[in-house]
């Protein structure tokens, strides 16, 4: 928790426990909030792609969050669940008998996004059952397994040939459709007396990846700062003690693990919506390790530091693909060698990746959300910043 | 006489044949307090692990209030109403002294994963009841004010030693395990701590029967009702202060010469 600007003071708890307690944050979050909803009109039209996969990194890696972060049982199989999630949905959407006023209404697709979360949550907390005796680093290799079992072997060998459309398939257009919005086709959508707008495909699926952030984070918000976060902490930080205090530590892991699968299920439905396909290639063992780097970038156990750390990662691959490609275009001409060099060094994006973490290890354990904070009392202390720490 | 609140019988724990808890039975009567004391390694500390559900015991029984509690993992004996504190400070330390204490109130707590997602109403409701009851009878009690923002890992010791014992007493038990309470504490330290330990204990708002482990003996024998001596893990004695003070083979085996008796700290 941050410093407060002097002068601030609270007359009841209540007024202490709010999300937002100063006018001034007040004024910050809706000020945020309204940047967020005009986005797709701020940013140029190519980006709001790379937004949509910010958020699905914010979706994806929170159940890593919660799990390393909150709960201190470390995971490198994540994205197996965030593969059966978008699994689970796609399939559901496109082979159950849905009635058709559920598929006229855009029925069908909300209520596998809630399936898929289940359908992950459970599927991951049969991989945390080992959590009930393993710690540390036996731990880590069971969740790995959880990864080599489900996407290489249960998905691709099994599940895949159901419906006999092949390891990867295609979601057509008008099958994913929430109320009346259908996600990936352009439409407009006819506001009467505000008039016609016109939403593409990207800003569509923005909306929507917002939407299920801002849900998601805000529920994560409130586990953490309630009695079930505090007992994911308590076990974090010393499970023999949580023990003690009546923390019935088996079962708030399962628990950690229920909630960080269904998360990662969430995710992964919207993933399939969002490039209306599924395929194995998705949900590989390094994406189970880029979000692990992606919450250390950001800082381990802050909600922030994920939402920091998932827009660094995606844009600075982003910036960094594009750069290249604007290069090697612009020098085709003159020296055809070097373009097809510097395509080459494209490969080099995870090389980047690996060298962002090393350097955060080095030069901020604490990740960016640290950084954030430290920036934030540097203001609020202003100009007095000896007298915020007592004693 | 008064009612027996815990009771262990013929406890017997021994790590990988080494014995380190031989034959002890004793009773700890309602709203008293009562002190372990021994020399180093007596198991002390193996004893009150044992009473918590940390260690399994080999052979023996324990009881508390009235219930077999020998099989029950930990945290079931904690919704009983047993609490402790720790020898070597075990606090959360990456969370705030007041969300430690607030982790003791965790089984008073009623919101499930749903609500607590929610924070709105009933789950928000809960949270001041119980931030008012904290605040008001076990801040204020222990005197920890001042460092209610702060995160515990960067406290200092004697600070640590007190807000564990708020997390304990949040809990609101009937008794409580202390293991030596007062090790490291300065002399002021030492003074403010044993008054918290008489206030829980006859204060009527908590009343709470308090098992102590301790080496200040000055305090042991100012405070307890009644003192069990181990050795080598074997109980050698068991009586009210005076007693267990004149029984010549705890002081043979503890005490040493009758002079030193309060030679410990003062
Ligand atoms: N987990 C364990 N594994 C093996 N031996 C143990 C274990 N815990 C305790 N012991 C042994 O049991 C004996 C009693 O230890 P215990 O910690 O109960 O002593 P104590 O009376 O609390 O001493 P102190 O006054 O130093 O705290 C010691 O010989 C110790 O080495
Ligand atoms: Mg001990």
């Amino acid at each position: 928790m941050s410093y407060l600007p002097c002068g601030t003071y609270f007359e009841s708890y209540l007024e202490e426990q709010k999300w937002w307690r100063t006018p001034f944050i007040k004024g910050k979050m809706i000020l945020m909030l309204v940047l967020l909803v005009a986005l797709p009109w701020l940013i140029p039209k190519d980006w709001v792609s790379v937004v949509c996969n910010v958020n699905y990194y914010i979706l994806a890696a929170l159940g890593v969050q919660l799990l390393i972060g909150y709960c201190g049982q470390i995971t490198l199989g994540h994205a197996a669940f965030v593969a059966v999630g978008a699994y689970c949905s796609a399939m559901m959407v496109l082979f159950l008998p849905w009635p058709g006023f559920m598929v006229e209404n855009g029925l069908a697709y909300p209520l596998s996004v809630l399936c898929a979360g289940f359908m992950a949550g459970f599927w991951s907390v049969l991989f945390g059952l080992p959590s009930a005796r393993v710690k540390g680093f036996y731990l880590i290799m069971t969740t790995m397994a959880a990864q080599f079992i489900t996407v290489p072997l249960v998905i691709t060998q099994y599940v895949s040939r159901i419906g006999g459309r092949g390891h990867y398939f295609q979601l057509p257009p008008g099958t994913i459709k929430i109320g009346p919005v259908e996600i990936g086709t352009d439409s407009a959508l006819d506001l009467g007396r505000l008039g016609i707008w016109d939403f593409d495909a990207d800003t569509k699926v923005y909306y929507w990846s917002l939407f299920l952030v801002l849900l998601c984070l805000l529920a994560m918000g409130n586990l953490v700062r309630s009695k079930v976060g505090r007992a994911w902490v308590a076990i974090r930080d010393n499970d023999i003690a949580a023990e003690t205090m009546g923390v019935d530590i088996i079962w708030y892991k399962l628990l950690a693990f229920f909630v960080a699968g269904f998360f990662a299920g969430i995710a992964g439905a919207f993933y399939a919506s969002s490039i209306a396909f599924v395929s194995p290639e998705h949900y590989g063992w390094e994406f189970s390790l880029i979000w692990v780097g992606v919450i250390l970038i950001g800082g381990v156990g802050s909600i922030q530091g994920l939402v920091f750390g998932s827009a660094f990662f995606v844009i600075i691959i982003e910036v960094l693909q594009r750069l290249l490609g604007y290069l090697s275009e612009g020098f085709e001409q003159s020296f055809p060698t070097l373009g097809v060099v510097l395509m080459k060094f494209v490969f080099f994006r995870d090389t980047a990746f690996g060298l962002a973490i090393i350097l955060f290890l080095i030069y901020e354990p604490n990740g960016l959300a640290y950084r954030y904070w430290q920036l934030k009392n540097y203001f609020n202390l202003w100009p007095f910043s000896y007298t915020g720490k007592g004693h | 006489m008064s009612e027996v609140i815990l009771e262990a019988r013929n406890i017997f724990l021994s790590f990988h044949g080494v014995a380190a808890l031989t034959d002890v039975s004793f009773r700890v009567n309602k709203g008293e307090i009562f002190s372990i004391i021994g020399p180093n390694g007596a198991g002390k500390t193996c004893m009150m692990n044992c009473i918590n559900g940390l260690y399994k015991p080999q052979k023996g029984k324990l009881f508390f209030k009235g219930k077999d509690i020998t099989g029950m993992p930990p945290h079931r004996r904690a919704t009983l109403g047993l609490s402790r504190t720790f020898q070597k400070i075990e606090l959360f330390g990456g969370m705030t002294v007041l969300d430690n204490i607030r982790l003791g109130r965790h089984m008073h707590i009623r919101t499930g994963l749903l609500a607590s997602s929610v924070y709105w109403g009933r789950n928000s409701r809960e949270e001041i009841t119980h931030r008012k009851f904290i605040e008001e009878e076990i801040i204020d009690l222990l005197e920890i004010e001042a460092v209610r923002g702060e995160v515990t890992g960067m406290l200092p010791y004697g600070l640590q030693k007190r807000i564990e014992l708020a997390r304990a007493l949040a809990l609101q038990p009937d008794v409580i395990l202390l293991d030596e309470p007062l090790a490291g504490l300065n002399l002021e330290e030492v003074e403010d701590m044993a008054r918290f330990i008489i206030d829980i204990n006859e204060d009527q708002r908590w009343k709470v029967t308090c098992v102590l482990v301790e080496h200040d003996m000055g305090v042991v024998m100012d405070l307890s009702d009644r003192v069990m001596t181990l050795n080598f893990g074997v109980k050698i004695a068991e009586g009210t202060p005076q007693e267990v003070q004149e029984n010549p083979e705890v002081i043979k085996a503890y005490l040493g010469e009758e002079e030193d008796l309060y030679a410990t700290r003062r």
